[in-house]
């Protein structure tokens, strides 16, 4: 059942670090996606997502500021699906250090330094989010 | 047509994939894609879908036809994005197993090296087939990351 908040189950999936997938629409319809490096918790109703260099994202969200997001939790074999609505984008503050900080990381762990690199926040508001269990892998076969 | 070169990463490197599609009011929703094919004219592919990812996938290409998917070749992160416009959908069928359980061995073998997961985990993360999606392919954007992201490869960008 979707919820409206972001349930406290979701951070350690969120600060696990683990690559998710975006999907936006232009104001002419086309959909795009793109993989992200993270989504970062906020509080309860806001996600950050790292604008980087995924332009026709940002020019998306900017035209129609829905976007769907979905973030892969391996371990419990499941994933989130998140509908969110862009809100604003920071320069600066808490919370573009926090990303900026982790983003470099990620880069130097990958290979990526100097490629990875924040330009900004982009806060969304949660709309909704739903935890859905994949198939269980027993070794030999899935099983539901 | 979609090159022979990009023919090659889908069908021997790429590991994963997701697919974005959107309803009649621009609200964008995204699936997870487990295998993919490209046919034999180099025009289409066809894209196979698990089950716990077919919410409002076949009404939005009933409705506007408008798909996006994105295939990665993880981790060396070489990627691209395949735009185009929904032909027909079916049951999963004799040999999409077989493509799955290709991509499935081909991505535990490429993330087992640098995960924490366990080897379940990584199984599991390709989920069997549930229906494939053939579209044709209309454009192809270069998404790997880096100053070239976001180019247009097919067609070419006039100079």
């Amino acid at each position: 059942m979707p919820m409206t908040r972001l349930p406290p189950e979701i951070r350690p999936v969120l600060e696990a670090g683990t690559p998710a997938v975006m999907v936006t629409c232009s104001a002419d319809g086309k959909p795009n996606t793109t993989v992200i490096s993270r989504v970062y918790y906020v509080d309860d109703a806001h996600a950050a997502l790292s604008f980087q260099f995924f332009s026709k994202t940002i020019r998306n969200v900017r035209e129609n500021p829905r976007a769907f997001v979905c973030i892969f939790d391996m371990p419990g074999q499941a994933h989130w699906a998140l509908q969110l609505e862009f809100e604003r984008s920071e320069t600066e503050g808490p919370v573009f250090d926090a990303m900026d900080m982790q983003i470099e990381a990620i880069a130097s762990m990958t290979g990526m330094s100097g490629i990875f690199k924040l330009r900004a926040a982009d806060i969304y508001r949660v709309l909704s989010v739903e935890r859905v269990q994949h198939p269980r892998w027993t070794g030999t076969e899935f099983t539901n | 047509m979609i090159p022979g070169k990009i023919v090659r990463f889908l069908d021997q490197y790429a590991n994963v994939a997701f697919a974005g599609t959107r309803d009649g009011d621009l609200v964008p929703f995204g699936h997870r894609v487990c295998g993919w094919s490209v046919g034999a004219d180099q025009r289409t592919m066809t894209i196979l879908v698990p089950a716990e990812f077919l919410q409002r996938l076949v009404d939005s290409l009933h409705q506007n036809g408008e798909l996006a998917v994105t295939v990665e070749a993880f981790p060396a992160h070489e990627t691209y994005q395949f735009k185009g416009s929904y032909r027909h959908h079916r049951e999963v069928q004799d040999g999409d197993a077989e493509i799955v359980d290709r991509i499935r061995r081909r991505f535990v073998k490429a993330v087992r090296p640098m995960s924490y997961d366990t080897e379940d985990a990584l199984q599991a993360f390709v989920s069997p087939p549930a229906l494939a999606v053939e579209f044709e392919v209309l454009e192809i954007y270069l998404q790997t990351p880096g100053p070239g992201a976001g180019t247009r490869l097919i067609p070419p960008v006039e100079a």
